[in-house]
């Protein structure tokens, strides 16, 4: 069990406020988040690297808060690999364990071998790591981060400096690790597909504070915030203040509502969704997997906006659309969200 | 086939740059030798006076880069790690030996070994002389070579990533086993040549030294005594000498740190 709470760190000008994060033994945390949300900084602080203002970081029942970064038991991997370049492959995987109090050989020597067959480095042990892929630098860089049994492992954006088709078998490969070995991570990471995949659970970073916590399911479909749903990919999001509209939504307050584009139906005739508009194709563009809509409504009793819609290649060959030609959409009101300011 | 692509202009020019700028470093080197004899030049190799004078040289300049090397490596390490306010300020006064003419800096030292001031006086009362001594040298070849070292092994400690230091760390190694285990081996050739530097520059000193230290002689203050009071004839004997020793020092210390480049790189 780690518990990192009310951690407030400062370096210059960024601040980072107020995080609290739990994580059961064995659990894979992701935080999420975009670039320079201070994402990194919170995993070195738990790390014992960046020094904290105040708060505390408990792992396994034990205060590590000032404690030097060797003593914690917490290892730590980076997008670029940082392997030691003097030594072999073989010699950087047991780096650590030559700082190890207990001499438990045989578990390491056990480790090492389920990690050299998981992350398939049998046949470059011998190799330095100048000669060697980003992908198996990086393989190379998890077994040593595995190996002495750490209580928690962080991975800062590990798959992010890799090749796409490396990217998802090193992904495959991290999750079969944590499924054998029961590590507890935390990863760092601006995607949202490595995050679904990889996941137990989400914390969501924007501006130096974690802006919502739960399982990957809870955050896309109940984003809480105008950043969490933009973040989760609702690219229909509008600020409803008119009485009549907030009516017509079943809301009393002023509030946002959120719609993703996947749920947006397009037709050449009225449909049977919930909340249908009538409108027209205002623009197209081919994203190579789908295509991306945008509409902009037309009938009078609405207050003008502009959605945007995703349809696959297929369908949108189907429906036969074309720039400026009129059509209805809409929507389900399970799709729809509301966030209240 | 060869000239089907016309050089570029600032190719043409660095040739030609180049070539003046080797005739200028290496003419004059060579050129001493037709000023003398090998019959000479191996009576001088047997003076004693010459033989001690570059044996004094070659130890002081050593002695003053292990001294400049144990007390530049924690600060250069230091600086290369942190960002501080007056960081600027204090590279600077580093550095300042290296614009001051070396017989200023030899008055400059003289002032503070000289018994009317603090330090010299607790010197004196200690029993250790500076003036005309080893000592006096070495604090001489020290003032004007340590910025040298220090300035190398800060760039070379700069290209070690921060980052591999945390990793050795968050696997259980601490500061000192980190920065002797990763981060010294992976700097070690640049600070290496730091060290050449300064134990060149060191042998190199003159100025300085003639002020806190005539005597004892090191090879430049002998061959200075040797020109101004016999002339050429009797100065360029011992000088070629200096030279044989110095060129040769100089090319196995560049091999031992050229050596085992391929290995590893840390910068790759």
């Amino acid at each position: 069990m780690i518990h990192v709470h009310n951690l407030d760190i400062k370096l210059g000008i960024f601040e980072i406020k107020n995080i609290n994060l739990q994580i059961a033994k064995g659990e894979f945390l992701v935080l999420l988040g975009p670039s320079a949300a201070g994402k990194s900084v919170i995993i070195e602080s738990i790390a014992g690297l960046i020094p904290i203002i105040h708060g505390k970081i408990i792992v396994n029942g034990k205060d590590v808060t000032y404690l030097k970064p060797e003593k914690r038991n917490i290892s730590i991997c980076y997008q670029d690999y940082n392997l030691f370049p003097h030594m072999k492959v073989r010699d950087n995987i047991c780096y650590g364990l030559r700082f190890k109090k207990d001499k438990h050989h045989a578990k390491y020597a056990k480790n090492f071998k389920t990690l050299i067959k998981l992350l398939e480095l049998e046949e470059i042990l011998e190799r330095l790591p100048l000669n060697l892929s980003g992908g198996e630098q990086q393989r190379v860089s998890l077994a040593r981060g595995l190996i002495g049994n750490p209580d928690v492992l962080l991975l800062d954006e590990p798959l992010s400096s890799l090749d796409p088709n490396i990217k998802w078998t090193i992904q495959e490969e991290l999750k079969n690790i944590h499924q054998t070995m029961h590590t507890t991570i935390i990863m760092v990471t601006h995607d949202f597909t490595e995050a679904n995949y990889l996941a137990d659970k989400v914390a969501l970073v924007h501006d130096g504070q974690v802006v919502q916590q739960g399982t990957i399911e809870n955050i896309f479909k109940h984003p809480q915030s105008i950043f969490a749903a933009q973040f989760t990919g609702f690219k229909n999001i509008f600020r409803l203040s008119k009485d009549e509209e907030l009516k017509s939504f079943g809301l009393k307050q002023p509030a946002y509502i959120g719609i993703r584009p996947e749920n947006i139906y397009i037709r050449h005739q009225p449909l049977t969704a919930y909340y249908q508009y009538r409108g027209k194709i205002n623009s197209l563009k081919n994203n190579g997997i789908y295509m991306e809509i945008e509409l902009i409504t037309t009938d009078t009793k609405n207050s003008k906006r502009s959605y945007i819609s995703y349809l696959t290649l297929n369908r949108f060959f189907e429906l036969n659309l074309e720039k400026d030609m009129p059509i209805h959409f809409g929507f389900d009101k399970k799709d729809l969200i509301v966030i209240r300011p | 086939m060869l000239f089907r692509f016309k050089p570029e202009i600032i190719y043409i020019i660095a040739a030609a740059t180049g070539i003046i700028i080797l005739f200028f470093n290496i003419f004059p080197i060579i050129n001493t030798f037709y000023w003398t004899d090998s019959e000479t030049l191996i009576k001088t190799l047997f003076d004693r006076e010459v033989l001690s004078s570059i044996w004094l040289s070659i130890k002081c300049a050593s002695i003053t880069t292990i001294i400049a090397f144990l007390l530049g490596i924690p600060l250069a390490y230091y600086l290369a790690r942190h960002e501080f306010r007056l960081k600027t300020l204090i590279e600077s006064l580093i550095d300042i030996p290296l614009v001051i003419p070396h017989t200023v800096a030899g008055i400059c030292l003289l002032t503070v070994l000289s018994p009317r001031s603090i330090v010299g006086r607790f010197l004196e009362q200690n029993h250790i002389e500076t003036l005309g001594t080893e000592i006096g040298i070495i604090i001489a070849m020290l003032f004007v070579s340590m910025p040298l070292l220090i300035d190398a092994a800060k760039d070379a400690f700069k290209w070690v990533p921060p980052r591999i230091e945390n990793v050795s760390r968050s696997l259980g190694a601490n500061q000192v086993q980190t920065f002797l285990g990763i981060t010294f081996v992976l700097s070690w050739r640049g600070i290496l040549s730091g060290m050449i530097i300064t134990w060149a520059r060191s042998i190199s000193e003159f100025g300085a030294v003639i002020i806190l230290a005539y005597h004892p002689m090191i090879a430049p203050t002998l061959i200075y005594e040797r020109f101004t009071t016999y002339g050429m004839k009797y100065a360029i004997p011992a000088n070629i000498i200096l030279i044989i020793i110095s060129i040769i020092i100089f090319i196995v210390l560049r091999l031992v740190s050229l050596g085992g480049k391929e290995k590893h790189d840390s910068r790759s």
